[in-house]
């Protein structure tokens, strides 16, 4: 009772904060008509280039589309990328890293060898490569991302499961006569898979950016689509003259980043306290 | 009675970097139905480590040779699959420390529900019922409630009751005992060993029992085997080893440990370390430590002889041993 009302009392404000923009950024995600004052796609040629109003608050880009609008609307797609382009690397990096680190021996050393060739080339330069060979689009980024994704949280499970295994626990489950697997998924996963569940909050944050950037360079998201690193692209000529194209955007982007971003510091205190 | 578990040359050894290690040599025993058999040695003696081979709980560096013969059929010769059956089902073990052998994030409920899991077809409204019923068996209160909660919400005491429960769902006919009362205070440990005196009555089941505490043994076993680099050297009831050791080891245990009720009188001690396992003396591997060696002890290890009925022993002088009388008469 007393530990039930302890931790509700000490939510760590991070996760407060942190957890209130994810809400609001998977309101305007879901339902983004509902908030969109205008069509994002419609085009306005009596309003061109018009600064932030009350009519249009971000203001209108090249064609008068109101910037707002596709602003909200760009959450559906990008929101989309968060948890796409991390949640498939998070599947396959969590088995395989529990696989690893269980086995142990040869299966380590291969693994630590493709963990080697994968982090020797930054990893943008490493997914910029696989899409332009697979071809620009958000189905090809997301397999670019799980094929070099996966890697890290493996590494990250490999190494809790390595410790958590020579722990009497596992000892304990070996002497009841449970199979390898249910030992693995059952009884160790649960207890190493923390860190690896911090890390992929922050790893949405840095896929958002990602996905901007690739949408930026024309390999993401194509055009006309509302997506926050398309809109940037878009509004870089008129950089001089009408910003609010470009900084609005770019604004959601630093928002969404630092919801997770928090909610992973949250998320991190948390789950520690609560060991 | 017959006996359950036949143990013939068990021989265990761990190939390091450095050269093989024999942690568990040549050792014999028998236990007998609802039998509780004492382990008994310092640290390093190798008492665990005979308890994990029995039912092969060992690491990949450890090879094994002899005979572990359980119910008519060899331990060491069994598939992964058909030891994982006997482990847990007929074989269970309990562990020294109850706080690192629970796992930390399952609610004890669950713990017990992967026994029963693993070992029986009961239907879930059946494995419900059984964990409420080993709840009570191990005098856990509160059942119902008790199987939610986490190991943490438990005391060191409940925990290692828990514990219990675990090893016991499948009803096995063997629990093997790794020191566990060791890591709990002097009150709860005498709860502990009363629990698992009563459960071997009501369950019918055999014990082996690994602690280094003599009056844990005495209050508890049936018979005892006493351990000392990696050998049994001296096996016997619990009644004729404490009256008459013919070890010199034994009666060096035996004098170590002080007592109420008599004059005060200094504890005897054995002068020395055990040897490491990489460096264990030629010979009898107690001889540089003992008070009777003599020249035959520097050369030849000694075998074990029936030298009363249902007394063991395995030195070369243990007729001069006897007659030198138990430090605890």
């Amino acid at each position: 009772m007393s530990i039930a009302l302890y931790r509700t009392a000490s939510l760590p404000r991070p996760l407060i904060f942190g957890g209130a923009i994810l809400a609001a950024s998977l309101l305007l995600a879901i339902f983004p008509s509902v908030f969109a004052p205008y069509d994002p796609n419609a085009f306005d040629y009596a309003a061109l280039l018009q600064g932030p109003s009350t009519a249009h608050l971000m203001g209108t880009d090249n064609f008068g589309r109101d910037v707002l609008s596709r602003v909200i609307h760009a959450y559906t797609i990008d929101m989309q990328i968060a948890v796409f382009a991390t949640v498939f690397p998070f599947l396959i990096g969590t088995v395989i890293g529990a696989l690893v680190g269980y086995v142990g021996g040869i299966s380590e050393t291969i693994f630590g060898r493709i963990v080697d060739a994968v982090i020797t080339f930054p990893f943008l330069v490493l997914v910029i490569a696989i899409v332009s060979i697979l071809g620009p689009g958000l189905l090809n980024m997301y397999i670019a991302v799980g094929v070099v994704g996966w890697v890290f949280y493996a590494r990250i499970i490999a190494a809790e499961v390595k410790v958590q295994k020579r722990l009497d626990y596992a000892d304990a489950g070996r002497a009841m006569g449970y199979t390898h697997m249910r030992i693995i998924f059952r009884h160790l996963l649960p207890n190493a898979i923390t860190p690896a569940v911090v890390y992929w909050m922050t790893d949405m944050a840095l896929a958002i950016l990602l996905g901007s950037s690739l949408g930026y360079l024309g390999l993401g998201a194509q055009p006309p689509a509302a997506e926050w690193g398309v809109q940037i692209a878009d509004g870089k000529n008129f950089m001089a003259t009408a910003w609010w194209i470009s900084v609005f955007p770019g604004l959601a982007i630093v928002l969404t980043g630092l919801g997770f971003s928090l909610t992973g510091d949250g998320l991190a205190e948390v789950l520690r306290t609560k060991k | 009675m017959r006996a359950v578990l036949d143990v013939r040359n068990l021989t265990t050894r761990f190939s390091t970097p450095t050269g093989a290690l024999v942690a568990v040599n040549d050792v014999s025993f028998s236990l007998r139905e609802r039998e509780i058999l004492g382990l008994v040695g310092e640290s390093g003696s190798g008492k665990s480590v005979t308890l994990r081979s029995l039912i092969r709980l060992l690491p990949s560096i450890a090879s094994q040779s002899g005979e572990v013969i359980w119910q008519g059929h060899d331990i060491l010769k069994m598939s992964p699959k058909e030891v994982r059956a006997v482990r847990g089902g007929q074989i269970s073990m309990i562990f020294q420390e109850p706080t690192t052998a629970l796992n930390p994030v399952l609610p004890i409920g669950l713990q017990i529900d992967e026994n029963l899991r693993a070992h029986t077809t009961l239907s879930h409204r059946e494995r419900l019922n059984r964990a409420r019923e080993l709840m009570d068996l191990v005098g856990i209160p509160e059942a119902a409630r008790r199987l939610a909660e986490y190991p943490h919400q438990f005391s060191g005491g409940m925990k290692q009751r828990a514990m219990i429960a675990i090893a016991l769902a499948s009803n096995p006919r063997l629990l093997l005992a790794d020191e566990p009362t060791t890591a709990l205070d002097v009150t709860i440990q005498d709860q502990i060993l009363k629990l698992i005196l009563d459960l071997r009555d009501e369950l019918a089941m055999s014990v082996i029992f690994v602690t280094h505490d003599l009056g844990v043994v005495a209050a508890t076993c049936d018979r005892m085997a006493v351990m000392y680099a990696g050998r049994i050297v001296e096996t016997g009831t619990i009644a004729d080893v404490f009256a008459r050791p013919m070890h010199a080891y034994t009666r060096g245990l035996l004098g170590s440990v002080p007592r109420v009720g008599t004059e005060r009188s200094p504890l005897m001690s054995i002068e020395g370390t055990p040897p490491g396992l990489s460096s264990i003396p030629r010979g009898c591997a107690f001889h540089p430590r003992c008070d009777f060696a003599t020249n035959v002890c520097r050369v030849s290890q000694p075998v074990t002889e029936t030298v009363e009925p249902e007394h063991d022993v395995a030195c070369h002088n243990s007729l001069a041993v006897l007659e030198a009388g138990s430090p605890v008469q």
